[in-house]
């Protein structure tokens, strides 16, 4: 009787462990455009929390997002597109990995293929690409993905926990064992 | 030679017979009598012999349901008496040891998939990137990680051609 009510605990938090982690999570994509300007724009709020790494990586004082898209993924297999007047990025997710999202993007500039990469980006580092200069600034593009806020913070806040991230590993190893 | 007792035992029983049962009669100084006790005899036997047969068990639904009660509680207690010592201290000693070794062996194995210097499977990493090379004769590709607690993974080009600022357009 104590063995069975323990198997049961151990299959619900198992259970319940996964439906977790299977949560769907929001990809946000955006084609910016950095410069410096005298009287510089507030950022957009995908941006609040890079301003400053970009304005230190890049020198710009302004951040001007021209195309964006917020895609929820569940699956980790769609695909989606930024775009702007002229230009175009296309994301194709191709499955969830250890981490995040192994993404294939491609930069259109009407219908050139400006610069091609696959990544794996991951849900708690966002990934900037610098593109061409533009004007008298320069594209950047932007994916991040966002995450439920206190787990964001937690993370942030501390450093990783092998115990931690161990158990994770444990979980997408039951999660490639079963599907 | 049977005694007078052995005569008059099998005469009440109705035993002698012939010229023994008329020579006992003879002898008997008054017959009436004797038959009258014979007569008693016989009623007190008949009586015994239906007191004494054995008494048909009444109310056979209780007996039946006391012996059941009785067989359940020996039952009960006879589960407690073979479950407990299956999991006798040495057993229960020896269980949570295995226990926690496989623990142990299962989590180390998991922290040391991670092998130090490989690259963090918390940061973004790019796999491979392309540019196209007849446009962009000379651009070039960097990568690295920003310091700051953003962990920021850049990928950083160089040489891509430049556009007027009406590309910036939404």
């Amino acid at each position: 009787m104590h063995l069975r009510a323990v198997l049961f605990a151990v299959c619900f938090a198992l259970a319940i462990s996964i439906a977790s982690s299977r949560a769907a999570n929001i990809v946000w994509t955006g084609m910016v455009i950095a410069q410096n300007v005298p009287q510089p724009a507030p950022v957009p709020p995908e941006l609040t929390k890079l301003e400053q790494t970009l304005k230190e990586l890049f020198g710009y004082n302004q951040f001007e997002v021209i195309g964006q898209s917020d895609k929820t993924l569940k699956t980790g297999q769609e695909d989606w597109l930024a775009n702007s007047k002229y230009f175009g990025l296309h994301v194709d997710a191709r499955g969830e990995n250890d981490s995040g999202y192994t993404l294939n993007l491609k930069l259109y500039k009407e219908n050139d293929v400006l610069l091609e990469t696959d990544a794996n980006l991951s849900k708690s580092s966002p990934l900037v690409i610098k593109g061409p200069q533009v004007g008298s600034g320069q594209l950047l593009l932007v994916l991040v993905v966002k995450d439920d806020e206190q787990a964001h913070q937690r993370r942030h806040a501390e450093p990783v926990n092998p115990i931690t991230a161990g158990w994770h590993r444990l979980q997408r190893i039951f999660h490639r064992v079963v599907p | 030679m049977k005694t007078f007792e052995e005569k008059w035992t099998a005469w009440l029983d109705g035993q002698l017979s012939g010229k023994e049962l008329a020579d006992f009669e003879a002898s008997l100084p008054d017959l009436a009598a004797a038959e009258a006790e014979r007569r008693d005899a016989h009623k007190l036997g008949a009586f015994l012999k239906e007191q004494l047969a054995p008494q048909a068990l009444s109310n056979a639904e209780f007996f039946s349901h006391q012996l059941h009660e009785r067989i359940a509680r020996e039952d009960r207690a006879g589960d407690r008496g073979t479950r407990f010592p299956r999991w006798t201290i040495p057993r229960l000693v020896w269980s949570g040891t295995t226990a926690l070794a496989l623990f142990l062996i299962t989590a180390v194995w998991l922290i040391n998939q991670h092998q130090p210097g490989q690259q963090s499977e918390y940061l973004t990493q790019i796999l491979n990137s392309r540019v196209d090379p007849v446009a962009n004769p000379n651009a070039t590709v960097y990568i690295f990680q920003s310091k700051n607690q953003n962990k920021v993974t850049v990928l950083w080009t160089e040489g891509l051609q430049s556009l007027s600022a009406d590309y910036a357009a939404k």
